[in-house]
């Protein structure tokens, strides 16, 4: 009888005391809000953003945004444009309800504050005032562009693994694209930023503007052949160098002059 | 004390209920069956007073109109105190009350109790359970929010299908052309009023006979029912080897009951109230409306059925279901009581519980539907996937998202289970075999070759390509190795 007294006693307790727990959550918690008032900035980049971003900026497949220099690189206007009209030439679709999307303005507003305020470390930029601007007036030089790629980008970008000279790559990635990835770099993948890309010094307005001339030389009318793409590492065979020979051509027709030691070592 | 048996008898005296009363508690039952097996029909009464008393308690201060209805909810929940409890203790109470009625019903058949005399008892039961169907879908509209909208355009698009009067079944049915407040009063008038009101009816009526009838005796094999002797054969039985219900059998029904009524309070504190879910507002696109746990079923059935089934299985086969339940007392109205000689009913019973966990079941985790949000929202694809990926593969992880395939396809365990998970595809398909996989469609895959431009499709397939364990080699064309293509 005393044991069914303490348990009871104790059942009691604990009954009083989750039910005391659970009037204070359920007075604390808000009724649900309508999809489109939400404007808290975790459940918009949960919902939106994360599959492709990373849920915390980085680590997803595409770009991280959890980059203090892309943050310095994109004034407001242009990361919220991207947002809500998506990225003409990419994969990074339109969320705006202008464009179609499910975002309204103010939530637009509240993930580009969001990220602004997790994201971007204001006065950590060593030189910010030299960091190649968003967008360039500058002609690029393609050939320039290809001697910097050889010097700077080659050791790692040379390898067979990591080609971003892929005309399947290129046809998914626009020239603002590459020219975001150059100056901002992707630090969850260890790619570095124009500070430390170039050796010994960093890499200027026009240097970006050329390499990203030359990459876009390297474009192919009609990407994504799947068989025309050998895996790099093996040696091409002779219909297959055949194959990529258009491309060869178009460089050359675009930048004027071909660099006869690039196409050997290739 | 002499003044209170004064004030007794001179209503007895008029009200005449003592005697019955007191013959009603006395009535003789079986001994075996003075049995926890034969508590879930009071525990069912019990439950339906609980309903009435928190019901009564909730229209209070339950608005019953469109614009007010999802408000006084959320007031019940996060200003007035205790509403939340109310609203649990209700929310729970239907749950247990769907689900003793259920078990009470299959107790009664598995033990023959429907058998003569009494069939009537039966019929009036699967009213019951009707009702008490009926009372829950109806409480689901009460609760107004995008669940019973859309439940309700559920209930609505099915009474469509009925030829001919279809729509004016809709029209009557939402008290208009369009889920309103109109439609609104009608559900709250039934849930209120209707319902409750004929279903309190039919439970005095069934207890009736049960207390007249007496309870149904311990079924024990080769004790067969004959219309001619079994009278005799049961008061023969109560007399021989019977007590009287009060204090013989009442105990057990009222210890139950308490234990039920104490479930469903744990329940309420520790699960809380239902909803009210997001706003009825059919603007909102961002919803995925599910029914409550007793109709999963029938939204796991009409998924799995072909398109044009629907219909007669939705028309027809409720008819039939309740016909049978109807029928079945005037069918097998004698004969053995016993579940040691009726396989039959065994099959059927078990066979019926099987489905109608395995729909709910699927009901629960819905493997036919997209996931909308896997496209853009909840974790990247894990990171042991793309850690030596190639800017080519990368991309391709990209137009993976970007181009929806992980609503049906899940990736490191998050995505829709429409399609088949994509962890290990490498392993099942060559590259040639994802391309034309991904230009064609096949299985319930739509073809996606005009949506996608060559460039994705290439970066697409050499991502899927990477999608292997490390130990295990993926799929190779065994031509290749002889033509070195």
């Amino acid at each position: 009888m005393r044991n069914f007294l303490a348990a009871a006693a104790l059942a009691a307790g604990c009954l009083l005391s989750g039910c005391g727990s659970h009037r204070l959550r359920m007075n604390s918690e808000q009724p649900v809000t309508r999809p489109d008032q939400m404007v808290s900035f975790e459940s918009l980049y949960g919902k939106n953003c994360s599959a492709c971003h990373g849920s915390s900026g980085q680590g997803g497949p595409a770009l991280d945004l959890n980059n203090p220099v892309l943050q310095q690189l994109l004034d407001d206007s242009s990361l919220r444009r991207a947002i809500q009209d998506g990225v003409a030439g990419t994969l990074m679709p339109a969320f705006g309800e202008s464009a179609g999307g499910m975002l309204t303005d103010a939530q637009v507003d509240a993930l580009v504050k969001g990220m602004r305020a997790r994201w971007a470390t204001a006065g950590t930029m060593r030189t910010a005032a030299q960091m190649p601007p968003e967008t360039t007036t500058l002609i690029g030089n393609a050939s320039h562009g290809e001697q910097l790629y050889q010097m700077d980008c080659r050791s790692c970008h040379g390898g067979a693994r990591q080609q971003v000279t892929d005309p399947t790559y290129l046809a998914l990635v626009s020239d603002p694209a590459l020219r975001t990835i150059l100056i901002a770099g992707r630090p969850d993948l260890g790619h570095p930023d124009w500070q430390t890309v170039a050796q010994g010094h960093a890499a200027s307005d026009q240097d970006v503007t050329d390499v990203v001339a030359y990459l876009a030389s390297l474009r192919s009318m009609t990407p994504g052949q799947p068989y025309a793409a050998q895996p790099q590492g093996e040696q091409p065979t002779a219909t297959e160098a055949a194959a990529n020979q258009p491309t060869t051509a178009k460089r050359k027709q675009s930048t004027g002059q071909a660099t006869e030691s690039f196409k050997t070592e290739k | 004390m002499s003044r209170m048996k004064r004030v007794y008898s001179w209503l007895d005296h008029r009200l005449q209920l003592g005697k019955p009363l007191l013959e009603m508690a006395e009535h003789p039952i079986p001994n075996r069956t003075a049995s926890w097996w034969y508590v879930f029909g009071s525990a069912a009464f019990t439950l339906l007073m609980l309903q009435i008393v928190t019901g009564i308690l909730l229209a209070l201060v339950y608005v019953p109109s469109a614009g007010e209805a999802w408000n006084s909810l959320n007031f019940l929940n996060h200003q007035l105190t205790l509403g939340w409890f109310l609203r649990a203790m209700h929310g729970w109470g239907s749950n247990f009350m769907v689900a003793v009625v259920l078990i009470h019903m299959a107790q009664v058949f598995l033990f023959g109790a429907y058998k003569y005399p009494r069939e009537l008892t039966w019929t009036l039961g699967v009213f019951l359970l009707l009702m008490t169907l009926g009372m829950a879908f109806t409480g689901q509209v009460m609760r107004f929010d995008q669940d019973a909208y859309w439940g309700l355009g559920i209930g609505a698009s099915i009474l469509s299908r009925v030829p001919v009067v279809g729509g004016s079944l809709v029209h009557m049915m939402l008290g208009g052309p369009i889920i309103a407040g109109a439609t609104l009063s009608r559900f709250f008038t039934l849930h209120v009023f209707v319902i409750p009101g004929l279903m309190l009816a039919f439970t005095f009526l069934h207890v009736w006979m049960v207390l007249k009838l007496g309870i149904n005796e311990w079924p024990m094999p080769g004790r067969v029912v004959r219309r001619s002797t079994y009278m005799a054969e049961y008061h023969e039985l109560t007399e021989k080897d019977g007590r009287s219900f009060v204090p013989g059998g009442v105990w057990k029904d009222a210890v139950f009951s308490a234990a039920i009524i104490a479930a469903v309070a744990v329940c309420a504190v520790v699960f809380g109230p239902f909803g009210p879910g997001g706003q009825p507002d059919p603007t909102i696109i961002q919803t995925v409306p599910k029914p409550d746990f007793f109709f999963l079923w029938l939204y796991a059935v009409l998924s799995y059925l072909p398109p044009n089934l629907e219909t007669p299985f939705l028309l027809i086969a409720p008819v039939l279901g309740i016909a049978a339940l109807l029928g079945l007392p005037f069918y097998a109205s004698e004969g053995e009581k016993s579940w040691h000689r009726r396989p039959i009913a065994i099959l059927a019973l078990t066979t019926i519980a099987v489905s109608w966990g395995v729909l709910t079941h699927l009901g629960t985790y819905t493997p036919w539907s997209p996931h909308m949000d896997a496209w853009s929202g909840g974790p990247a694809i894990p990171a042991r996937f793309l850690r030596t990926a190639s800017p080519v593969e990368r991309e391709g992880a990209v137009v993976f998202q970007a181009k929806q395939c992980r609503n049906c396809h899940s990736i490191g365990g998050y995505g829709g289970q429409r399609g088949p998970a994509l962890d290990d595809v490498a392993t099942r398909l060559t590259g040639d075999q994802l391309i034309r996989q991904v230009l064609q469609g096949g299985g319930n895959m739509p073809a996606y070759g005009k949506n996608l431009s060559p460039a994705e499709v290439t970066a697409l397939v050499s991502f899927l390509q990477t999608l292997h364990p490390a130990n295990e080699p993926s799929a190779a064309d065994a031509a290749q190795s002889v033509t070195g293509h």
